[in-house]
């Protein structure tokens, strides 16, 4: 779609050294009072409710710290996270909406568990890589085919990506309870993968090595994004499209490319809940990962340096959500409400901090 | 009643939350507010919908606060990026979000979690007299609730509206070029702003509808994808309440077709089916849409004091 407005509004380049200082303290402020403000609405309305507000923040807060185990939880949590941030902040830069990444990753778990079984009795090194591999080439297939869609007949990206998650369920079911159907679950799962398939665990509580996987993954965005050609090419297509087309990149083709990888991260998700956490395919497995990795997305302002961090807080509530419900009795969609009121406070602070801006001048 | 009958019927009943959301989506982006929220307000819609009408006793009380809450939404959408121009689609995701996080909300606060959850009546059918004793078309278009009545004068009155008012006109000139309708004294935020809230009130209407109709109570994943459909809708249908009214009849055939067809027993694994609606459209959008024309400024903050006209 061509009326899209530049989704990310760069602050204005500050050339010395302590202006570029000041910016970052202004962007770090703005984090801080939206976080605040969203506390304190939320804790209004959790008041409201008549919980006690105060115990169900050291709830959320606190469950990720307390024990090893809370931490690992979060880790866990924190990998999936990330990549379905990826995958949308990725085609963000383009100026694409990439809301498809939970049919990314279940397509992309789809394959990973298909390799595991089929091929279960390959030695590790040589399933796990194929488990990986698959699970990465058809989520880029699966965002492919949306990106297809969009450029080759013009279907505005938000709508086939979003369609095509709804095909993936039917896909997951499909598979889960007919093809490879473990009977003995109650539930559409798939029998186990292949040991060989599965990723090394380390440290005590156990770990899964996919945690490092992506922690590579997303060092590797960031340095793609900043200091290569494609993705100086991304961000000029996304910053003025019909500049960059002038100027002689293939703006279609660099839109198309960026869908494409962010459904490879989204498969990489799909494939690391496969061989790290589940150990096979089941339905619903994506819980509501396409959801949080959009509102990640959208809190880091399509900043990929600053996806993992904001990934980490929003798994440290998730994380804290259900000690919230369990212990203070408030639902866990209280979570939900309070990301969304972060995401809208922190949109207004730019309104405020432009008026301070001027009114100061 | 024979088969062919009873199948128009449920296509009929099946239409009212695709033409209501649809409508919504197409009466704000008339003037220029893309609205993505619609996942989100439906459920928001459903959950308002049932528990309104569940305390309150009476399904009416249920649908006029569901549609308050989403006009709610709807004008905050256009409020803030009118008044501070920040960006639709960032702005529809962040009420999305909030809008499905409420509605669960609610539900838990209000029922908990039981292994029996309370119902509410769903909505009678209320026969037109004279009308409905035509055969085939009696029962398909004059046996329904007053909510399919209420859709479909809706979509006439949209057109009448918009085609035939000078406030439809003015209404379409902020949607395609605001800064033409701004230098002619057309409030372009106030427009935008109602615009979108009635937009949201219908979305949220949409959403009411499913707990009313199918299964008098809230179920999370209810709305199913229906939301999303209905901004497929509207590109469907041209951004035009007559083409969404026609539009709305083939998704929802589809969905019904594809529930006929699992309960059918037909020999194609159910799961494959119930991709039908979504593939369908997508199939409709690659080969159909191509004359589709879209509002200029859909999804285009208007900024009086730029100067470029775009």
């Amino acid at each position: 779609m061509t009326t899209t407005t530049a989704p990310v509004q760069t602050p204005p380049r500050t050339e010395t050294r302590a202006g570029r200082g000041n910016a970052l303290a202004r962007q770090v402020l703005a984090y801080v009072v939206a976080v605040l403000m969203a506390f304190v609405v939320a804790g209004i309305i959790i008041a409201a409710l008549g919980h006690n507000p105060f115990d169900a923040y050291r709830a959320i807060v606190t469950t990720s710290f307390k024990s090893g185990f809370g931490l690992v939880e979060t880790v866990h949590k924190w990998v999936p996270l990330v990549l379905l941030a990826l995958a949308f902040t990725i085609p963000l830069a383009a100026g694409k909406y990439n809301i498809g990444g939970e049919g990314q990753l279940l397509v992309g778990a789809t394959a990973s568990a298909a390799a595991g079984i089929l091929l279960a009795d390959l030695p590790i090194y040589v399933l796990l890589p194929l488990v990986l591999v698959c699970g990465v080439l058809a989520g880029a297939v699966f965002a492919w085919v949306a990106a297809w869609l969009m450029d080759r007949f013009g279907i505005n990206e938000i709508l086939s990506t979003v369609l095509l998650n709804f095909v993936s369920f039917g896909i997951v079911d499909y598979v889960a309870s007919e093809v490879w159907s473990d009977p003995a679950a109650g539930h559409p799962t798939t029998i186990p993968i292949g040991e060989g398939g599965l990723l090394p665990l380390v440290g005590r509580p156990p770990m899964h090595l996919g945690v490092l996987l992506a922690v590579l993954v997303a060092a590797a965005v960031v340095v793609v994004m900043r200091r290569s050609v494609p993705g100086f090419e991304l961000r000029a297509v996304g910053a003025n499209a019909r500049a960059a087309q002038v100027h002689g990149i293939r703006v279609g083709r660099v839109a198309v490319g960026s869908l494409v990888v962010g459904g490879a991260l989204a498969g990489l998700a799909g494939a690391i809940e496969v061989a790290g956490v589940h150990g096979k395919l089941i339905e619903g497995m994506q819980s509501n990962y396409l959801l949080l990795g959009i509102i990640i997305g959208l809190i880091a302002r399509g900043n990929a340096l600053a996806v993992p961090f904001v990934a980490f807080g929003i798994a440290v509530l998730e994380v804290g959500s259900s000690a919230m419900q369990r212990s203070a009795g408030v639902p866990s969609e209280m979570v939900l409400i309070v990301e969304a009121l972060i995401l809208l406070f922190l949109l207004f602070s730019d309104v405020v901090g432009a008026r301070l801006r001027r009114s100061s001048r | 009643m024979n088969e062919v009958t009873s199948f128009l019927q449920l296509v009929v009943t099946a239409m009212v939350p695709f033409i209501l959301a649809a409508q919504g989506t197409m009466i704000a982006g008339r003037a220029g507010v893309f609205n993505v929220a619609q996942e989100g307000l439906m459920m928001l819609g459903a959950s308002v919908g049932f528990l309104v009408s569940l305390t309150f006793g009476g399904n009416l009380v249920g649908l006029v606060v569901a549609g308050l809450g989403g006009g709610l939404f709807g004008w905050f959408l256009g409020w803030v990026t009118t008044r501070f121009r920040l960006d639709q689609f960032v702005i529809g995701l962040a009420l999305f979000f909030a809008a499905a996080g409420l509605a669960s909300l609610l539900y838990k606060v209000v029922i908990g979690v039981t292994l029996q959850p309370p119902l509410i009546p769903t909505l009678d059918d209320l026969s037109v007299p004279g009308l409905s004793a035509i055969p085939l078309v009696g029962p398909v278009l004059f046996q329904q609730s007053a909510m399919v009545y209420f859709a479909f004068l809706l979509s006439g009155g949209l057109y009448w509206l918009l085609y035939k008012t000078n406030h439809g006109l003015k209404l379409r000139s902020v949607g395609e070029n605001p800064k033409a309708a701004d230098s002619l004294g057309v409030n372009v935020a106030r427009t935008r702003i109602w615009c979108s809230a009635a937009g949201g009130a219908l979305m949220a209407l949409a959403g009411a509808y499913l707990p009313m109709t199918y299964t008098g109570t809230y179920t999370e994943g209810m709305v199913a994808g229906r939301g999303w459909l209905a901004i497929a809708l509207a590109f469907f249908g041209g951004w035009r309440p007559q083409y969404i009214l026609a539009g709305s009849a083939f998704f929802a055939g589809m969905e019904v077709l594809a529930l006929r067809v699992q309960v059918g027993g037909l020999d194609v694994p159910h799961q494959f089916i119930s991709m039908l609606p979504y593939v369908a459209t997508l199939l409709v959008m690659m080969f159909a849409l191509r004359w589709a024309r879209i509002p200029a400024f859909l999804g285009r903050n208007y900024d009086r004091e730029s100067r470029t006209s775009h």
